[in-house]
């Protein structure tokens, strides 16, 4: 059993190594990649004081209860795309057939294909976007509890993130029709980056409840604030857990229909 | 022009030949439009009044700016630098149509299905929440189509600039991303730019990014409360200045790049 | 080793219909049968070559024996295994490689793969080492394993993936086109060394190929398949004993012969002096060359059977309707 893990270890490893290697030899790219993702983060972070200029709430949420949420939008984000790159070239490799491939290796494809290609860059920015948000998260006044809480369903979120992205490689195995299935996650993702209230009752019901994007950020900073209910603590548990055993499955049943490219 | 005609349904078609495809790009395009109209009518339940913006201006705003967003920024010209690293391009060239008139009705096409389609799920939308449907400001009409006619070719020059490292850089990605982010930052698309401090607002104002969108919607949507600041003249004397600066750009990079890439990668 | 009853596999496609609204809203799909209840068994130590025209059923048999597809319907075993199950034990042992498809990583060197194949397939460093020695030295490429694959031609190219494939010894090998687009040196290059690493390692080797040659050269055993449906199975000697009736007769004649006697043989497919080839039935074969001894003055008499390609092809035609 421990030699198994020890083995996938090894194997992420490699795929993690290699994926740098290919990385670096692009380095203008790098370069100009993170510089525009920056400026975003920073523009974006510009908003939030320019909205906040002429009040101090909005729908119920302070200014610095807004900046940590954005913080721990990016901090899943990134965290997300940086382990789950590879999910983006996979219908390419559906496409191409070099899939096939990589279905008879004697390792599950999901060291392949959902965490094989580790985004080092994104990784650069992660550390200082962890840092701001400790930063800020301690300049309140935030138990102990509280904070435990907030890790757990952060990490909670990550699990549902898991969730989305085996759902995308499953729907790549079916068709091949979509080619921005990912992307549309992205989008989704997007409107967690402020309070899940600003939207209209039914939408920010549909976007917490049922595609749980509300539970993945909102959640968590409303355990550090003490606004979340137990009911909804229980929740984004449960939620978490089923939609990574229905993502699992229907990757399984991806597999039995998966029909292959040319021959 | 009957090429024309043709190389525009046939992008429509392709659109439709993947319908799954298809249903996503529009749902994507929708929940793009909620954050920034969700954020800044929350704002206005709290302030009523923001640097001039109400409830009104806000969702008129935002209304016009999503259904001229696309029409303006789209475009069909990122498949060029594809087209450069693959060779595909050499088939282009060969035919007796010109390069230009056949990505500007490429993008035309792409622009007005664009148009039709974000009309009709605003509409829908509006519909559903019981919003209240805003009025074009027609007072100022010759003008917004002034702006728009600016926009749509400076967004299309643009563009084809970007597109056109192609010819020296196997990474146009990197350049492009960079591109869309300092365009839906400066042109206006996440928050009105005349909610910008004067000092920033000024500075902005002399870059060709507002003339992209932020101008031709503010001419429909709310002109009043730009017209107070600045003078209109100045506006379109800038626009212009950009659009022939960029002209000029476009015709030499073109002339340029055909000249020294070497059909690599074919 | 393997042994396959009544397999069947059905793919789902959708017709167009050309019809734009037709097309968006009311759909049809069809099914295609790619295998019609196919049976066969294969032991160890063999080479078989399938042989069929485009969308016959062979590269779908390879995907479901190798466990990329799964079966609509029958049995299938590999080793022992239910190839889609895609158990560890089974795909250590198996291996695949497909004509213009990579495993290689595409901006590395391939040397990057085939370490992280010896982790993948957890070979021990000295078996590693001996295993990329030996082929390596095959084909002779210690350099091209330090060059970055995508600047390798496609030649040096597939030479790598059939490193990369059989660093870990599998005892089953499945190679679907893996000559296609190689130019004759390449073929033959590859084909020598599937040929030595059968001998060597007393593999079983499962192959497809549009190019004869290859299963000439490689194949005792062939299996014709078309439409999913098994035409033959059998060694490559007995196919022409089963469908060739035929025989070609050449001469090099001595001098001019008068046309009528030499036209009693019958009508020459070729005929450019000294040289004459004749079509003869095989039954027809004794009579024809003692009239050919009594009655022509002759340089060289040779006697070819009928040329494999053009068995094959007959079989197919026939088998149209």
């Amino acid at each position: 059993m421990f030699k198994k893990i020890k083995r996938n270890l090894k194997i992420f490893l490699l795929f993690g190594y290699q994926s740098l290697k290919t990385t670096g030899q692009s380095r203008q790219a790098i370069f100009i990649f993170t510089l525009g993702k920056i400026l975003r983060f920073i523009f974006l972070f510009g908003i939030i004081f320019l909205v906040f200029s002429k009040t101090k709430i909005i729908a119920g949420w302070s200014l610095k209860q807004v900046v940590i949420l954005y913080l721990t939008f990016n901090f899943i984000d990134t965290f997300s795309q940086l382990l789950y790159r590879e999910v983006y070239r996979f219908r390419p490799q559906v496409i191409s057939g070099n899939l096939d491939l990589i279905l008879v290796k004697p390792y599950h494809p999901f060291l392949r294909v959902l965490v094989g290609g580790v985004d080092f860059l994104d990784l650069l920015l992660l550390v200082p976007y962890f840092f701001l948000l400790l930063f800020f998260i301690f300049q309140e006044k935030i138990s102990f509890f509280s904070f435990f809480l907030y890790l757990t369903l952060v990490i909670n979120g990550l699990i549902i993130s898991t969730a989305f992205h085996i759902f995308v490689l499953a729907l790549g195995l079916l068709t091949t029709e979509v080619d921005n299935a990912i992307m549309i996650y992205r989008d989704i993702l997007n409107l967690g980056r402020f309070p899940i209230e600003i939207y209209q009752q039914i939408i920010s019901f549909i976007f917490t409840f049922i595609i749980p994007i509300g539970v993945m950020i909102t959640f968590p900073v409303k355990a550090l604030f003490n606004f979340l209910s137990f009911n909804n603590v229980v929740f984004a548990f449960f939620i978490s857990f089923l939609l990574l055993l229905l993502s699992i499955k229907f990757w399984q049943i991806g597999l039995k229909k998966y029909q292959s490219a040319g021959g | 022009m009957g090429k024309y005609f043709s190389v525009f349904t046939l992008t429509l078609k392709e659109y439709f030949a993947y319908r799954l495809n298809f249903l996503i790009w529009r749902l994507r395009v929708f929940i793009g439009f909620l954050v920034p109209f969700f954020l800044w009518l929350t704002v206005i339940k709290e302030v009523k009044n923001f640097t001039g913006y109400e409830k009104q201006s806000i969702v008129s705003y935002f209304f016009f700016s999503h259904l001229l967003a696309y029409f303006i920024l789209g475009t069909r010209t990122v498949d060029i630098a594809g087209q450069i690293q693959n060779g595909e391009i050499i088939n282009l060239l060969l035919k007796p149509m010109s390069f230009f008139y056949y990505y500007f009705f490429r993008d035309l096409a792409d622009k007005i299905l664009n148009l039709l389609l974000s009309f009709f799920e605003v509409f829908l939308f509006f519909k559903i929440f019981s919003i209240s449907f805003p009025s074009a400001n027609l007072q100022f009409l010759p003008f917004f189509f002034l702006f728009l006619t600016l926009g749509l070719f400076l967004s299309f020059y643009l563009n084809l600039l970007i597109s056109f490292l192609g010819f020296w850089s196997a990474e146009v990605w990197a350049p492009r991303f960079i591109f869309f982010i300092l365009i839906s930052i400066l042109a206006g698309s996440f928050f009105p730019l005349d909610l910008l401090p004067k000092k920033l607002f000024s500075l902005i104002i002399i870059t060709p990014f507002p003339y992209l969108f932020f101008l031709p919607v503010k001419m429909i949507s709310s002109p009043q409360t730009l017209m107070d600041k600045i003078d209109i003249y100045f506006l379109l004397f800038m626009g212009s200045f950009w659009l022939v600066i960029l002209f000029f750009l476009v015709q030499f990079f073109w002339q340029k790049g055909l000249k020294s890439f070497s059909f690599w990668g074919r | 080793m393997i042994v396959v009853k009544n397999l069947t596999k059905i793919y789902k496609a959708y017709r167009k219909s050309g019809n734009l609204i037709k097309d968006i809203f009311f759909r049809k799909y069809e099914d295609i049968l790619a295998l019609d209840k196919i049976s066969f068994e294969i032991s160890k130590n063999e080479l078989v070559g399938f042989i069929g025209p485009n969308g016959a059923g062979k590269t779908t048999t390879l995907k479901i024996l190798s466990g990329i597809l799964y079966p609509t319907s029958g049995k299938v075993s590999v080793l022992g295994f239910s190839p889609f199950e895609k158990k560890e034990a089974f795909l250590k042992q198996t291996s695949f490689v497909m004509g213009q498809r990579n495993q290689l990583i595409w901006d590395l060197p391939a040397i990057d793969t085939f370490l992280l194949n010896k982790e993948i397939y957890e070979l021990d460093e000295e078996k590693f080492k001996k295993n990329l020695q030996k082929l390596t030295a095959i084909f002779s490429a210690e350099k091209l394993i330090q060059k970055p694959v995508k600047m390798l031609s496609l030649g040096e190219r597939m030479k790598m993936e059939f490193i990369a494939a059989l660093l870990h010894q599998p005892k089953i090998v499945f190679l679907d086109e893996s000559t296609i687009g190689l130019d004759i040196f390449s073929q033959e290059a590859i084909r020598n060394f599937i040929k030595d690493y059968q001998k060597e390692f007393k593999a079983t080797i499962i192959l497809t190929s549009h190019y004869l040659e290859d299963v000439k050269r490689l194949a005792k055993r062939l299996i014709i398949i078309n439409k999913g449906k098994i035409l033959y199975d059998g060694s490559l000697t007995t196919i022409l004993q089963k469908f060739s009736s035929v025989k070609y007769v050449s001469l090099i004649l001595e001098k001019e012969i008068k046309k009528e006697v030499l036209f009693k043989i019958g009508k020459p497919i070729a005929y450019q002096f000294p040289k004459v080839v004749f079509r003869i039935q095989k039954k027809d074969l004794p009579q024809v060359v003692a009239y050919i001894n009594d009655q022509i003055p002759y340089l060289d008499l040779a006697i070819e059977d009928e040329k494999i390609e053009e068995v094959i092809k007959n079989i197919f035609e026939n088998h149209k309707d």
